[in-house]
């Protein structure tokens, strides 16, 4: 039986499960969607490719770098727009719009810096593979077990964060309610840079891992928004162990499902391949809006038994 | 605004036809389109505060209404009356024989002005209905959540019906797209320009719809909505079902500018109706211009409108100055521009007046002294009474 396209499954959803824990972050400190967020997996394809095809270096070298590029594009962003904004006292319709208009203003950024290798190098670096920079152990690619590696350590480093050290738990804190943080001591600004730091390296790392098993090109990054937003909405939105396991389903049941459709139905049902995430997000919205979040609290709130509640005494409250 | 009617109107005259100023017809054109979007982008987001970022579904519907069931009712129509089409019931005849069928139906048209226009109201009414049902299943999902939960849904819907429109060969020819006959056959002057001043006239009776809505008591629950919907709510007004119903009308009005696009480029082609351009060019416009009113829309669209043609018709003296595709020039302005003017006009180049209720002066309500039953706040009145004691 041919594994491949496991594999293939698993390493984009890996790669998926990443941007997902990434959007989640900055809904949960900002409360607004990132549309400019699949925009930052575009640098990460941009690094690994110059790397590759211009440097001659191997991308896998460029992985820190990626980071470094995302987080500091993220900042800059931040600092430049939504911060501004923010200040101004701006809605949060305003702030999704900005950012659209950031992803619209990144995604042209990059198909420039493409035509750069295009008009000067006479190279070309529209739609480009980085197949052959991989590594293989048997017959499996480097960058399955990478990006799963990599996913795994990221997920456990947050899971450390959130918990265990002041800065997650001040994140936690602002995400569940920005006033009483910031009554508490807790200083937003930087908490917000923190989050912005971090979902724009990780983005980026997860885009410098796109090229080696899939054909990107500038416009990878913003197409894949979707599907972000469909792991992080069937993640509950406000929930990052949500946003890890709903990144994950979408991003295997967006290659297996459509593996499953064109056994069953034919070769057509291929052109279909982004209606999956669409599909999974309209679902969601339908049965259960606060996602896979959801469920697991109307579950536990089934298993415990309500305590039922003791009446005042009216009395003692007097004197 | 009324210059650019005037504009669209005086270049239909005769006499302008004869040296015919191409850029004037195309921006008006355009501008007729796109205004449409933008006020009810304006009616919606500036006026309600839904934040309808799939503008670009409710035109590709209107689109896909003239290709995919107008198209078919010509064809019929013109069987009946005794042309020799070739069949076109078959997804693969549907495109095959569209062109010859087109021509002939269009020397139909060229006779009969009455069933021409006939055709156009048809493709109107149809595409307004079609609007109003996709805006009444979009808001579905997420009319009942928060404002970014719709605006999620209605950015990925965008891709989805472009998906469709490439796949099913029977809405619009799939990747080829289809010719659609011309509704202005029977006009003897340049076709452009009368297809401009009915679409500046669409613009114009939607201009004044609006305003009469807005004006209306609904516009009031509309501006009340935008300001805080809880407060609506708890007055026993159905929140969900007033977004609904504006969202659906706006969708209504918005799949004109998509039905009059396909009889312009008298082609329709589900990769004309891409998101970038049909739903962040009118936000951009709006957003210039100052939600919330309609002159500050008119100004977003006149200025958004000429720069994008211009850009467009001097592409190529243009092009020299850079090594990349001047689209993405336009990218960098829509995106940059977006920013810009949120961080430094955040109200637009033409900010939201107070709201003019007939009969209502709002003068006499300032200056008269407002009423308080004090009863209910004991601690004020002493303050009041002290401070009035004061006075004394």
């Amino acid at each position: 039986m041919d594994l491949t396209i496991w594999y293939m499954a698993i390493t984009y959803a890996a790669e998926l499960m990443l941007l997902s824990i990434g959007f989640t972050l900055t809904y949960l400190t900002a409360k607004i969607p990132n549309f400019a967020h699949g925009t930052y997996a575009g640098f990460g394809i941009y690094v690994s490719y110059t790397l590759s095809k211009f440097y001659h270096v191997n991308p896998y070298l460029g992985l820190p770098l990626a980071f470094i590029i995302g987080s500091g594009v993220s900042i800059v962003v931040y600092k430049l727009v939504i911060s501004t904004l923010t200040k101004m006292g701006s809605g949060s319709i305003v702030l999704t719009i900005a950012t659209l208009a950031i992803q619209i203003f990144l995604g042209a950024i990059l198909n420039i810096y493409s035509y750069i290798f295009i008009a000067f190098f006479h190279q070309y670096a529209t739609a480009f593979l980085l197949k052959e920079d991989d590594f293989h152990i048997g017959d499996v690619a480097g960058i399955f077990f990478v990006s799963l590696i990599i996913s795994v350590i990221v997920v456990i480093i947050l899971h450390y964060m959130l918990t265990r050290t002041r800065m997650g738990i001040a994140m936690r804190a602002t995400a569940e309610d920005t006033e009483l943080a910031s009554v508490l001591g807790i200083n937003i600004n930087s908490v917000q840079l923190f989050s912005w730091f971090l979902t724009g390296g990780l983005a980026c790392l997860a885009g410098a891992m796109i090229p080696f098993w899939f054909q990107s090109s500038p416009t990878t990054g913003s197409g894949i928004i979707t599907s972000i937003m469909a792991g992080s909405l069937l993640g509950g939105l406000d929930s990052v162990y949500g946003a890890i396991l709903g990144g994950f389903i979408i991003g295997m049941s967006e290659i297996m499902l459509t593996l499953a459709g064109q056994v069953l139905f034919g070769n057509w049902f291929g052109e279909y391949r982004p209606l999956i995430p669409m599909f999974f997000l309209i679902a969601v919205l339908l049965i259960e809006p606060r996602g896979l979040q959801g469920f697991w609290e109307n579950y536990q709130r089934r298993r415990s038994k309500p305590i039922p509640k003791e009446p005042e005494k009216k009395e003692e409250a007097k004197k | 605004m009324y210059t650019n009617i005037a504009l669209g109107i005086l270049s239909s005259m005769p006499a302008a036809i004869q040296g015919i100023d191409r850029l004037v017809v195309d921006i008006a054109m355009f501008f007729g389109l796109l205004v449409i979007v933008a006020m009810a982008l304006n009616f919606q987001y500036g006026n309600a505060g839904i934040p309808n970022m799939g503008c670009a579904v409710q035109v590709i519907v209107g689109a896909f209404t003239v290709s995919g069931i107008v198209l078919r009712i010509m064809f019929m129509v013109a069987a009946a009356g005794g042309l020799p089409l070739d069949d076109w019931n078959d997804p693969f005849k549907f495109i095959y024989s569209n062109p010859s069928n087109v021509r002939l139906v269009n020397g139909l048209f060229a006779s009969d002005a009455v069933l021409a226009m006939g055709f156009l109201l048809l493709s109107l009414g149809i595409a307004v209905l079609m609007g109003a049902l996709t805006g009444y299943l979009l808001a579905l999902p997420a009319i009942r959540l928060r404002a970014t939960y719709l605006m999620i849904v209605l950015i990925t819907v965008a891709d989805a019906s472009q998906i469709f429109g490439r796949n099913i060969t029977g809405i619009s020819g799939g990747t080829l797209g289809v010719w659609i006959p011309n509704v202005f056959a029977w006009y003897p002057g340049d076709i452009g320009v009368v297809t401009a001043v009915v679409t500046l006239l669409l613009g114009l009776i939607s201009f004044f719809i609006f305003r009469t809505m807005l004006n209306s008591p609904y516009g009031r629950l509309m501006r009340s909505l935008r300001e805080n919907e809880v407060t609506l709510a708890s007055v026993g007004k159905n929140v969900v079902g007033i977004r609904r119903n504006i969202l659906m009308f706006a969708s209504g009005i918005t799949a004109i500018a998509g039905v009059m696009n396909a009889f312009y480029v008298q082609f329709v082609n589900q990769s004309d109706y891409q998101r970038a351009y049909w739903t962040y060019w009118p936000w951009l416009m709006l957003i210039l211009g100052g939600p919330g009113n309609n002159a500050g829309t008119f100004l977003g669209a006149a200025i958004v409108v000429a720069l994008r043609r211009l850009i467009i018709i001097y592409k190529f003296q243009i092009q020299q100055f850079f090594f990349f595709p001047v689209s993405y020039l336009e990218d960098i302005i829509l995106g940059g521009l977006l920013v810009l003017v949120m961080i430094f006009r955040p109200s637009g180049l033409i900010p939201e007046k107070l709201l003019y209720i007939p009969g209502i002066n709002y003068a006499k309500m300032v200056k008269e002294e407002v009423k308080v039953d004090w009863r209910a706040a004991p601690k004020a009145r002493e303050t009041h009474v002290e401070k009035k004691e004061e006075k004394k």
